[in-house]
C-alpha cells in the first residue's frame, strides 16, 4: 500500500523514521509523519498505539532514541525556546496548576510570549465563559479543557497540537472547542496537529490523516484519499460458507450465513477480483468512514 | 495469584491485606533495622569503642523514627482524592458497604495497636539500652503518642475542605506536646491529674473520629464551609483589581516559585520570631518571673531556627509543587519557551529573596525581644556610644547577619541538582550520600578527638585535602557549565550571575571568616577556615542543576 | 444557506457541499446574483476544515455555478454552465448510473422510474412558476 505523505520541503513538523522504546515495548517504529504550513493533521489510533508518545516527542519532551524530529526546522530538544515559543499546546490530562487561579493563570503564561493579544484572549474567556476568579481545580472537567485551550490559542501560535482536545467533554464544549480551532485554522499559515477518538471531528476537519497501530504508521494520507483507498461491502455467496471466510486483502469480515461484510482494502476491481476467488458476488459496496476503517484494522490481524 | 486465599473473607482482612501489599517491602526494611538495632545493643553489652556506638546510636534512631513515621503514614489513612481537592480519609473505602465502626477500626485501632507495639519494642529493646530519654517513663510516651496519632486521624478525617484544619492541627499537636512534659514540668502536679488528663484525650479521641467520619460520609462537609466563603468574600476585592502583567518570563516563574514555597520559610521562621518568641518572653518575663537569660542566648536561639528550618524545607526545592511526591515537571511548566537554565536561575532568585526576607524578619524579632526582656539598653547604648562605637557594633554585627543568610540560602538549595533530575532512585541515592557524609565527619571529628596520632595526621593533610576538594569543585563546575551552553541549557548571562555570586559570597564568607580566627586569637585555624569558607557555598551544585532539569524535562 | 454535511456519508464532504449548493440553485432556493457565505463564515458554520469549503467553492466555479470575485465574496453564478450538450449529457452518465443500479436493486421498471423523474422534477420547480 503506497503511504502518499506532503513533501517535507515546506514542513512545519517533520519526523523521520523515528523509534521509541521504553524497555522491550516498543512504543514507535519507524514513524514518519510530514506536515505542510496550513495544514491539518490528524492523528488516530486506539488507546496506546504511541499517539501521545508522537507528541511528546514534538514538544521535547521526549528525545529520539533513532530518527529525528524537527519542527519549524529545529529541534526541540535543543532548542525549545525556538520552538516552544511558536507552539501552542493542549495535553490529554490537561496538566493545570489546580492552585491557580484562571487570572493568574492567564498572567503567568503571558510572561512568555510576546505576541499575546491581550483583547483575543479577553474574548475567548467570555465566549468560554470562564469566571477568572476561580481556581483552576474546582473547574469542571470541560472549563479545565477551555482554560487550557484559552491559554495556548491567545498568544496566535504558528502551530497547535491537541491531545484529545473533546475527550471526556460533552457535546456543547465540544462544539466550542471545535469552532475555536476551526477559527485558527481560518487564518493563514496556522498548522494544527490533533489527536482524537472522534473520528467523526477528524474526517470534518483534518485534511490529512495518519493512524498508529502498535506504535507503527499504517495510514497515512489526505483524508478522503484514505477513505477512497477502502470499500465497505457485502458479499453474496451461493451457498453459506462453512467458517468465516477469508479474503485476501480485507481487513475485517463479519457475518452470518450467505451475506458477509467486509472492509477492503483496494480498489473496486481488486474486490471484484478477489471475491470471485473465494466464489462470492459483491453485492453492496460503499466508501467507509474512517471509524469503520480503524476498528476494522484494529480488530483485524492487519493485511 | 488467589486474592481470595490470600485475603481474608472480611473487610478488616481486605484492608490489612491492602496495606500489607502496599508497603510489604517497607516493612521488610523495618525489620532488618529492628534486628540491626537489637545486634547494635548485643554488640554494645560486649563493649565497643566510643565512635562507633555514637555513629550506631544515631543509626539506630533514624532507623527507629523513619520506620515509626511510616508505620504512622500507613495506618494513618490519610490521603489526598483525585482531583487534589480533598485531603482526608481514602474517599474509595466511603462507598464500600460498611458501618463507620468498620472504616475506623482498622486505622485507628488496629494502626494504634501496631504503632504502640512498634514504639515499645524499639523503646524498651533497643533506645532505652542506647541511653536515650531515659527520665521518660515508656507507658507516659506510649499513651501520648497514641492519642495524638488518634486526635490527628480524628481532625484529618473530620474536616477535609475546612480552610483552617491546619491550624487547628497544629494547635492539637501543641496540646500534646504540652500534656507530654507534664512529667518534667517544675510545677507540682500529681500522677492522677496526669493520667487524668492523658486518659480524657484518649477516650475522647475515638468518639471524635466515629462521629467526624460519619457525618463526613453523609456529606454535612461538602462545599465550600461559611468560614472559607466569608473569607473569599472579603478577598475577591483583591482579585478584580489586580496588578498588571509581568515584566519578563523570569519574573512570571520567579511569582510562581514565590507562591509555592517562597512564602514558607519566611512565614515560619518569621512568624516564629515575631510572635512566638516575644510571646514566651512577655510571658515568661512579666508573669513567672524567671531572670532574663542574656541576651547571646537569646540570639542563638532565634537564629538556629531558621538555619534548621531551611535545611528542611531544601527537601523540597527541588519541586515545582511541594504537593507532589515526585519530583516530575509539571506539564505547564515544561512547555514554557525558557531555557533550563533560566528555570533555574528563577529558583535562585526565589532562594535569594526568602533567605533575605527570613533574615530580616529575624533580626526584626530579635530586636523585639531584647526589648521585652529589658535588654533595649543595650541598644540605645550603641547609638549613644561614640560614632566609632556605633560603626563598630554595626559593623560587628552586619557581617554576621550576612554569612547567617548566606547560610540560609545555601541551607535551601542543598542537594537541588539531584532534586532536579526527576528521578526518584537518584533522589534517595542523594539522601542516603548526605547520611553517609554526615556520620562519616562525625566519625572523623570524634576519631580525631579521641586519637592523638589519627588527629595529627589529619591536621598535617588537612590543607592539601581541602585544596584538592577545591579544585574538584571548580573543574566539575567549569565542564557542567560549558556542557550546559553547548547544549543551550543555561546562557552566559546566567552563568556570569552565578559565579560572580558565588565568588563574591565565597570571598566574603571566607574573609570574615579569617576575620573572626584573628578576633578570637587562633590565627592557625584561619586557612582551613578560609578554605572552607570557598568550599561551603555550592557552585557545582548550581552548574549541574541545569543539566540535571534537561535530563528531566527531556527523557 | 443552510447545509447539512455528514462525515459518515460515503461521499468526500466538498462533494457534499458542491451537490447541496448546487440542488438549491436547480430548486431556486438560491436565484442567481444572490451571495453565498464566504469560506471562513461557512467552515465555521459546519464545523468544517476552511480548505474543504475552498475546495468546494472551487469546483463550483470550474462548473460556472459561482463565481467568486476579490473583494465582492462569492456571487451565485449569473450564467447556466456553457459546456456544449454532448459534454453535459456525459455528465449525466455517472448519476444516471447510481439511479439506474438503485432501481435494478429494487426491481424498479425503467417507466416507473421516469414516473420518479418526472414527479421530483415537479417537486423542484420554483414556487412562482407552479
Amino acid at each position: 500500500m503506497k503511504f502518499p505523505s506532503p513533501s517535507s520541503a515546506d514542513a512545519v513538523i517533520a519526523v523521520s523514521n523515528l523509534s521509541r522504546h521504553f524497555g522491550i515495548k516498543a512504543a514507535l517504529d519507524d514513524v514518519s509523519v510530514f506536515v505542510p504550513r496550513g495544514g491539518v493533521l490528524g492523528l488516530v489510533g486506539e488507546n496506546g498505539a504511541g499517539k501521545t508518545t508522537l507528541i511528546k516527542h514534538l514538544l521535547g519532551s521526549l528525545k529520539a532514541q533513532t530518527g529525528s524530529v524537527r519542527i519549524f526546522g529545529l529541534d526541540p530538544v535543543l532548542d525549545p525556546v525556538g520552538v516552544l515559543g511558536r507552539v501552542g499546546y493542549l495535553s490529554e490530562r490537561r496538566d493545570l496548576p489546580g492552585w491557580m487561579r484562571v487570572d493568574e493563570f492567564m498572567r503567568y503564561t503571558q510572561a512568555f510570549y510576546p505576541g499575546w493579544d491581550e483583547p483575543y484572549a479577553g474574548q475567548l474567556l467570555e465566549q468560554f465563559q470562564l469566571d477568572p476568579a476561580q481556581k483552576i481545580k474546582t473547574l469542571s472537567q470541560g472549563q479545565q479543557a477551555k482554560i487550557g485551550l484559552l491559554t495556548s490559542l491567545a498568544y496566535r501560535p504558528e502551530l497547535l497540537i491537541l491531545d484529545e482536545p473533546s475527550s471526556g467533554l460533552d457535546p456543547v464544549v465540544r462544539r466550542d472547542i471545535l469552532e475555536a480551532i476551526i477559527r485558527i485554522v481560518a487564518e493563514e499559515g496556522r498548522t494544527v496537529l490533533f489527536s482524537s477518538h472522534l473520528l467523526d471531528e477528524v474526517e470534518r476537519v483534518a485534511d490529512y490523516v495518519v493512524m498508529l497501530q502498535h506504535g507503527r504508521v499504517v495510514l497515512n494520507g489526505r483524508t478522503e484519499v484514505v477513505r477512497g483507498e477502502h470499500i465497505s461491502a457485502v458479499l453474496a455467496f451461493a451457498a453459506p460458507p462453512a467458517k468465516t471466510p477469508v479474503l485476501a486483502g480485507a481487513h475485517a469480515v463479519l457475518g452470518y450465513g450467505s451475506e458477509w461484510r467486509v472492509l477492503f482494502g483496494g480498489s473496486q476491481r481488486e474486490l471484484e477480483t478477489a471475491a470471485a476467488l473465494i466464489g462470492a458476488r459483491v453485492v453492496d459496496a460503499r466508501t467507509p468512514t474512517l471509524d469503520e476503517i480503524l476498528v476494522a484494522r484494529a480488530g483485524g490481524k492487519g493485511s | 495469584m488467589d486474592v481470595g486465599r490470600l485475603a481474608w473473607r472480611t473487610p478488616t482482612g481486605a484492608m490489612l491485606w491492602e496495606i500489607w501489599g502496599r508497603h510489604k517491602v517497607n516493612f521488610a526494611w523495618q525489620g532488618v533495622a529492628l534486628g540491626a538495632g537489637l545486634g547494635f545493643v548485643q554488640w554494645k553489652r560486649q563493649g565497643v569503642s566510643e565512635i562507633p556506638a555514637a555513629v550506631l546510636a544515631l543509626a539506630s534512631l533514624a532507623g527507629f523514627v523513619g520506620g515509626y513515621l511510616h508505620l504512622l503514614s500507613c495506618f494513618g489513612y490519610v490521603e489526598m482524592d483525585e482531583s487534589k481537592v480533598k485531603v482526608g480519609y481514602p474517599s474509595r473505602l466511603l462507598l464500600k458497604p460498611l458501618r463507620t465502626f468498620q472504616l475506623i477500626l482498622v486505622p485507628m485501632l488496629l494502626g494504634g495497636l501496631a504503632t504502640t507495639a512498634m514504639l515499645d519494642i524499639w523503646m524498651a529493646f533497643v533506645l532505652k539500652p542506647l541511653g536515650f530519654l531515659p527520665a521518660y517513663d515508656l507507658w507516659w510516651i506510649s499513651a501520648v503518642l497514641l492519642s495524638f496519632f488518634w486526635w490527628m486521624q480524628a481532625l484529618a478525617w473530620s474536616l477535609p475542605l475546612v480552610r483552617f484544619r491546619s491550624l487547628v492541627m497544629v494547635a492539637a499537636a501543641l496540646l500534646h506536646l504540652s500534656v507530654g512534659v507534664l512529667p518534667q514540668l517544675p510545677f507540682d502536679i500529681s500522677p492522677g491529674w496526669q493520667w487524668g488528663i492523658l486518659a480524657t484525650l484518649l477516650v475522647t479521641a475515638v468518639p471524635v473520629a466515629w462521629l467526624g467520619l460519619k457525618l463526613m460520609r453523609q456529606g454535612t462537609w461538602e462545599g465550600p464551609s461559611r468560614i472559607s466563603l466569608l473569607w473569599s468574600r472579603l478577598f475577591l476585592a483583591r482579585a478584580r483589581g489586580r496588578r498588571g502583567t509581568f515584566r519578563s518570563a523570569l519574573g512570571a516563574q520567579f511569582w510562581l516559585e514565590w507562591r509555592r514555597q517562597g512564602w514558607l520559610l519566611p512565614g515560619l521562621s518569621g512568624g516564629m520570631a515575631l510572635l512566638g518568641f516575644p510571646f514566651l518572653f512577655f510571658v515568661g518575663f512579666k508573669w513567672v518571673g524567671v531572670g532574663a537569660p542574656p541576651p547571646e542566648a537569646i540570639l542563638a536561639l532565634m537564629f538556629i531556627g531558621p538555619l534548621l528550618l531551611s535545611g528542611v524545607l531544601g527537601a523540597a526545592m527541588a519541586k515545582f509543587n511541594q504537593l507532589d511526591s515526585a519530583h516530575e515537571l509539571p506539564g505547564y511548566i515544561a512547555v514554557r519557551p525558557m531555557t533550563n537554565g533560566g528555570l533555574v536561575l528563577a529558583k535562585l532568585a526565589m532562594a535569594s529573596a526568602t533567605s533575605t526576607l527570613t533574615l530580616l524578619l529575624n533580626v526584626a524579632g530579635a530586636i523585639l525581644c531584647l526589648v521585652i526582656a529589658g535588654q533595649g539598653t543595650l541598644l540605645s547604648k550603641a547609638g549613644l556610644a561614640t560614632p566609632f562605637g556605633a560603626v563598630s557594633y554595626l559593623t560587628g554585627c552586619l557581617p554576621a547577619l550576612l554569612l547567617l543568610g548566606i547560610m540560609i540560602w545555601k541551607n535551601l538549595l542543598a542537594g537541588i541538582g539531584a532534586g532536579l533530575t526527576g528521578r526518584p532512585w537518584v533522589v534517595r541515592l542523594f539522601g542516603f550520600w548526605r547520611g553517609a557524609v554526615g556520620m562519616g565527619l562525625v566519625a572523623l571529628v570524634m576519631a580525631a578527638k579521641l586519637y592523638e596520632n589519627f588527629r595529627e595526621g589529619l591536621l598535617h593533610w588537612l590543607t592539601g585535602i581541602l585544596i584538592a576538594c577545591l579544585a574538584a569543585k571548580i573543574v566539575v563546575s567549569i565542564a557542567a557549565f560549558s556542557w550546559g551552553l553547548r547544549r543551550h541549557a543555561i546562557t552566559a548571562g546566567a552563568i556570569g550571575w552565578i559565579v560572580g555570586g558565588w565568588s563574591v559570597c565565597s570571598a566574603f564568607a571566607a574573609g570574615y571568616a579569617g576575620h573572626v580566627c584573628n578576633a578570637i586569637h587562633q590565627p592557625g585555624l584561619q586557612v582551613w577556615v578560609m578554605l572552607g569558607g570557598f568550599l561551603i557555598l555550592p557552585l557545582a551544585d548550581l552548574a549541574i542543576a541545569p543539566l540535571a532539569l534537561a535530563w528531566n524535562r527531556h527523557r | 444557506m443552510q447545509l447539512r454535511i455528514s462525515a459518515q456519508d460515503g461521499a468526500p464532504i466538498y462533494q457534499q457541499i458542491v451537490e447541496q449548493v448546487k440542488y438549491l440553485v436547480a430548486a431556486g432556493r438560491l436565484k442567481p446574483g444572490d451571495d453565498v457565505p464566504p469560506i471562513r463564515v461557512l467552515a465555521e458554520q459546519l464545523r468544517i476544515n476552511p480548505n474543504t469549503v475552498a475546495r468546494a467553492y472551487l469546483e463550483l466555479e470550474r462548473e460556472g455555478i459561482v463565481t467568486m470575485r476579490q473583494g465582492f465574496g462569492t456571487k451565485v453564478g449569473l450564467v447556466k454552465t456553457l459546456l456544449p450538450r454532448r459534454e453535459k449529457l456525459r455528465l449525466l452518465a455517472e448519476p444516471a448510473d447510481v439511479l439506474l443500479t438503485h432501481a435494478h436493486h429494487l426491481n424498479v421498471e425503467l417507466d416507473d422510474v421516469i414516473t420518479v423523474l418526472r414527479e421530483r422534477d415537479a417537486a423542484m420547480q420554483p414556487e412562482s412558476s407552479k
